[in-house]
């Protein structure tokens, strides 16, 4: 238990001194943030709710940026460079190891949320309800899973640099598609209706829903669960084929 | 009998090449073994197969008798291995925490510091920013991390200057004073010879020989023993000296390459030839290792 302690101690040290993390899951959403509800008038009527809205739309974009990135580019890096070899020597078991990895990454999630939610209450002065408060983050910590297996998956690449790449513009497409940077009901009809089927879309949606004071539908729910299902079993497959040589 | 690593009959192919063949071999506690070979001989294989870290086609490893897998053995070995850097993010004296809380009965980090050479300085740099030798030395200091019993150093002196190579050494050589079990691999015959006491030697995936130091080096390196001889006479009578392996001529002094200089040269003297300035040679180890990985290609004089 000690050293699984240890593990998780090292791993969040370790995500709190990456600049990107810093940069991406902080500073970024939080630079978002400020110019969408301050800077740019968007003209929206209900200018309390947009501002709730688009704290969960942000704190969303920030974890899911962590989970696929973070999270994905550090597995291939630690393989690379014969990390992950080293540790299998030693008397962490593999088990221990993935499991302090997530339950860090899930700490460094909490982290984020209570950053950007006070970011939130300092910029805009966002009032929300304690449940809701609680509810947003926690939804936010349990539905991320999807992008965690995602990240799983990214981990599974050869090179950093492909790596790197590649989750970058995951991580953009699914935001923007998402309706992360803007709301969905800007876009064309048909993207509407494709998007809706986006795992970051579902993510949002549920945040968006406990913030206008509704819980997250359904639909959301089992879309979710199945793509982390999907990912999961793609990352496990392909993990296992790599092993076999 | 304490038997600390036995491998029986381990094969290992890639692509249909094989890597390792049908390799048996056991090791005691407290020995200081070099498996030595020249590149692609199957040294790396067989000990990332001695360690669990690939399963082999064919046969078993264990490790103290057990699964080198299990939670047990590990806490009893250490390794450097290649290809394996550091953990970025961390100050080296993070990683030693950090590596040191996996195991039951840790070396302090002082004793750490000692014993490879890492410096104080050094601790609290971020691995990712220290010097290749410095990588080495942590890399060294968390093999050690956990006091192991039983310790793997694949080429651990590629890429160490000299001073580095000479103090890893030494450090060997006090582990294997306080009865560690050392395995290591070179292609560095000179680096078997000084530290081992053991060599298996190893060649297209297959032991080769293995043995003492010493006894490889009478066993496989032929001694020399050669003359001045007066008349002209003709090489075929040396031929009929006992444990003859091989008669040349070079220059006016002619050679007599044998298994037993000895009985050489019993034989030279009681035949009474006018043979004058005889001298022998030991065979060079590095002759012997040369000989037998290039079967075949038999040096023409």
């Amino acid at each position: 238990m000690n050293m699984w302690i240890a593990q998780c101690k090292a791993e969040i040290t370790r995500m709190l001194r990456n600049k990107y993390f810093v940069f991406w899951s902080l500073f970024m959403p939080i630079l978002f943030y400020y110019i969408f509800t301050r800077v740019v008038n968007t003209g929206v009527a209900d200018q309390e709710a947009w501002q709730a809205h688009y704290l969960m739309s942000m704190t969303t974009f920030s974890v899911m940026g962590s989970s696929i990135m973070s999270l994905g580019i550090r597995l291939v890096q630690e393989r690379t460079q014969g990390w992950t070899l080293y540790m299998r020597i030693t008397p962490l078991s593999h088990t221990a190891y993935f499991f302090a990895k997530m339950a860090s990454q899930t700490l460094i999630h909490l982290f984020s949320i209570l950053v950007i939610f006070v970011a939130g209450i300092l910029l805009n002065g966002v009032s929300l309800t304690v449940g809701v408060w609680i509810m947003s983050a926690s939804w936010i910590l349990v539905a991320s899973t999807p992008f965690l297996a995602l990240g799983t998956l990214v981990g599974t690449m050869k090179r950093v640099d492909t790596a790197s790449g590649v989750s970058n513009v995951i991580y953009m497409v699914l935001a923007v598609c998402g309706g992360m940077w803007m709301p969905v009901e800007v876009f064309p009809d048909l993207m509407q209706r494709i998007v809706k089927w986006l795992p970051s879309y579902n993510f949002g949606n549920g945040a968006w829903e406990i913030a206008a004071g509704h819980v997250p539908a359904g639909n959301s729910i089992f879309i979710l669960i199945g793509y982390s299902i999907i990912f999961m079993l793609v990352s496990n497959y392909i993990r296992r084929k790599q092993e076999v040589v | 009998m304490n038997e600390v690593v036995s491998l029986k009959h381990v094969s290992k192919s890639f692509k249909n090449e094989k890597a390792v063949a049908d390799v048996s071999f056991s090791i005691q506690a407290g020995e200081i073994v070099a498996i030595l070979g020249p590149n692609g001989a199957g040294k790396t294989t067989t000990i990332l197969m001695m360690l669990g870290l690939m399963e082999p086609e064919t046969g078993f490893s264990t490790l103290f008798g057990n699964d080198p897998k299990s939670k047990k053995v590990r806490e009893k070995i250490g390794a450097m291995l290649q290809e394996v850097s550091v953990m970025d993010g961390l100050t080296c004296r993070e990683i030693l925490t950090l590596v040191r809380s996996y195991y039951p009965n840790p070396l302090p980090v002082n004793e750490l510091i000692n014993l490879t050479g890492l410096e104080e300085k050094d601790l609290k740099k971020r691995a990712e920013k220290l010097s290749g030798g410095q990588k080495r030395r942590l890399n060294f200091a968390l093999a050690l991390a956990g006091d192991p019993d039983l310790l793997f150093f694949d080429e651990p002196t590629v890429g160490m200057d000299i001073s580095a190579r000479k103090s890893f050494w030494d450090t060997v050589r006090l582990l294997r004073e306080r009865g560690k079990t050392i395995i290591f691999t070179t292609h560095y015959l000179q680096e078997a010879d000084d530290v081992a006491e053991r060599i298996i030697m190893f060649h297209k995936g297959r032991i080769v020989a293995d043995g003492r130091p010493d006894v490889l080096k009478s066993k496989l390196a032929r001694q020399t023993v050669s003359f001045v001889a007066e008349n002209r006479m003709p090489l075929d009578e040396f031929w009929k000296l006992p444990n003859v392996r091989d008669v040349y001529r070079l220059g006016d002094r002619i050679y007599v390459l044998s298994d037993d200089s000895d009985r050489v040269l019993e034989a030279l003297f009681q035949n009474k030839w006018n043979i004058r300035n005889i001298q022998t040679e030991q065979g060079k180890l590095e002759e012997a290792f040369d000989h037998l990985t290039q079967t075949g290609k038999r040096e023409v004089v």
